[in-house]
């Protein structure tokens, strides 16, 4: 991997080459600020850095507005960005996920963290390599309907909608709240209903822009409250808060179903969508830690999905009733 | 918590270099901290305690990693303090907490025995 590290402490840069000199395989490239960072991305003629490790704390840009800038650029809009944070970091982490960081590492280093860290984003790339290279194989097939080149059960990134984060970092944010406070977190999910149907439908293009204007939807219709989401597959999109917010999943999702009401909705052939969403359980995070976390937020996903097919299953038996009558 | 240099032969001329830059790094904490507790201003008082925290934060990002884990947990705990201060209620006040001051003159002094053990 090339990787691209910034941090105005030049020890940190050292302590980087060292390390990468010793775990081999990988080119390390290192800039003293976030301005630098962006001459040098700006300089060369394509995207060439596989991974991004970045400081949070520096003056004049931050590594989260670094972290926003990257992002910016279409070429890196989902090359993973760890963050290096000290323990005083920690209440920017936030920003930071919401930014579009990927995963982060805490300062002092340990040699064993830091590999593991680097073999999950080394796993990352090459997923994300064999998914882009099935696309362009459907593409290049004509991206007839009815492809399956996007999984339905695959986590899908979006770029470019507020506090929609990777499905990899949303796993990652979830672990570095074991190590923190839980008190007033909370994870709940949404769930687009026949979102089979759609999928099997339509091309893979297709199916990733309804799962994006979806996203943006759910996301406008959350704005005013702390929260980050990610889409998790088969539909389902999984919301986190922290700010003690405590939503009401009914209301929730009427006002998602009203604004999607009122949002028109296309596919290629000029057919008006109509989707809807079904919202499972909130489930609160609070005296969770390690596994339960992750847990909490499978029966986020579980309950949603749940409710999104025993809608489905209450249509079919209305009109079954009506077939008796 | 286990040091790289143990693990990583090529961090010895990064530890010599942390420890150089100790040098100035501790005598610099020591201006700011004196002239945080000088300061009659707001700006002056603040303003001396952000700069001394910075150089906290580097040191206790690395110090740990180098072999130096005391002296990285030292900072750590006199950046906490400057944080909860510059953070807490009494950071629109031009007051500079003693406490402060003392946590961080007792951090220099532990720089030095640092320096001095290893001259």
């Amino acid at each position: 991997m090339k990787i691209l590290a910034v941090d105005d402490d030049l020890i940190i840069l050292e302590l980087l080459t060292q390390f990468i000199q010793a775990v081999g395989d990988h080119e390390l490239v290192t800039a003293e600020s976030g301005s630098e960072a962006l001459d040098l991305l700006r300089a060369e003629a394509k995207g060439t850095f596989d991974c991004f490790m970045l400081d949070i704390q520096m003056p004049n840009m931050d590594g989260i507005e670094l972290t926003r800038r990257i992002r910016m650029m279409s070429r890196y809009a989902d090359t993973p960005v760890l963050m290096l944070t000290a323990m005083a970091d920690k209440r920017y982490i936030d920003g930071a996920f919401a930014a579009g960081a990927t995963d982060y590492v805490t300062k002092p280093f340990e040699v064993a963290e830091l590999q593991a860290r680097l073999g999950l984003v080394a796993g990352m790339i090459e997923g994300r390599r064999a998914r882009t290279r099935k696309i362009f194989a459907a593409s290049a097939v004509g991206a007839q309907a009815g492809s399956t080149a996007v999984e339905l059960h695959e986590p899908i990134s979006i770029h470019d909608v507020d506090n929609v984060i990777e499905y990899v970092a949303m796993e990652n944010y979830v672990q570095q709240l074991t190590r923190n406070s839980l008190f007033g977190s909370s994870t709940f999910a949404f769930t687009m209903r026949e979102i089979e149907q759609y999928h099997a439908a339509m091309s893979p293009f297709e199916f990733y822009s309804l799962i994006s204007d979806m996203a943006e939807i759910i996301s406008d219709t959350l704005h005013g409250h702390q929260f980050l989401m990610s889409y998790a597959g088969s539909g389902t999109f999984v919301c986190i808060t922290e700010s003690g917010w405590r939503p009401d999943m009914g209301r929730l999702v009427d006002a998602v179903n009203l604004s999607l009401a009122r949002t028109e909705l296309y596919n290629n052939a000029g057919e008006r969508l109509h989707p809807r969403v079904s919202g499972g359980d909130v489930v609160r995070l609070i005296w969770k830690s390690g596994a339960a976390v992750m847990d909490a937020l499978a029966t986020a996903h579980a309950t949603a999905e749940a409710a999104s097919a025993a809608h489905g299953k209450s249509q079919t038996d209305y009109w079954n009733m009506g077939q008796i009558a | 918590m286990k040091d790289m240099v143990d693990e990583l032969p090529g961090l010895a001329k990064v530890r010599t270099r942390f420890l150089e830059m100790l040098v100035d790094r501790q005598a610099l904490i020591a201006e700011h901290a004196l002239s945080a507790w000088e300061g009659e201003t707001l700006q002056d008082i603040n303003g001396n305690l952000e700069a001394a925290k910075a150089i906290l934060h580097q040191i206790a990002g690395t110090a740990g990693s180098l072999g130096f884990s005391d002296l990285g947990v030292a900072a750590r705990s006199c950046e906490s303090e400057v944080i909860a201060h510059l953070e807490g209620p009494d950071a629109d006040l031009a007051i500079c907490p003693g406490e402060i001051i003392y946590h961080m003159d007792l951090f220099v002094k532990q720089c030095e025995e640092t320096l001095n053990t290893l001259a």
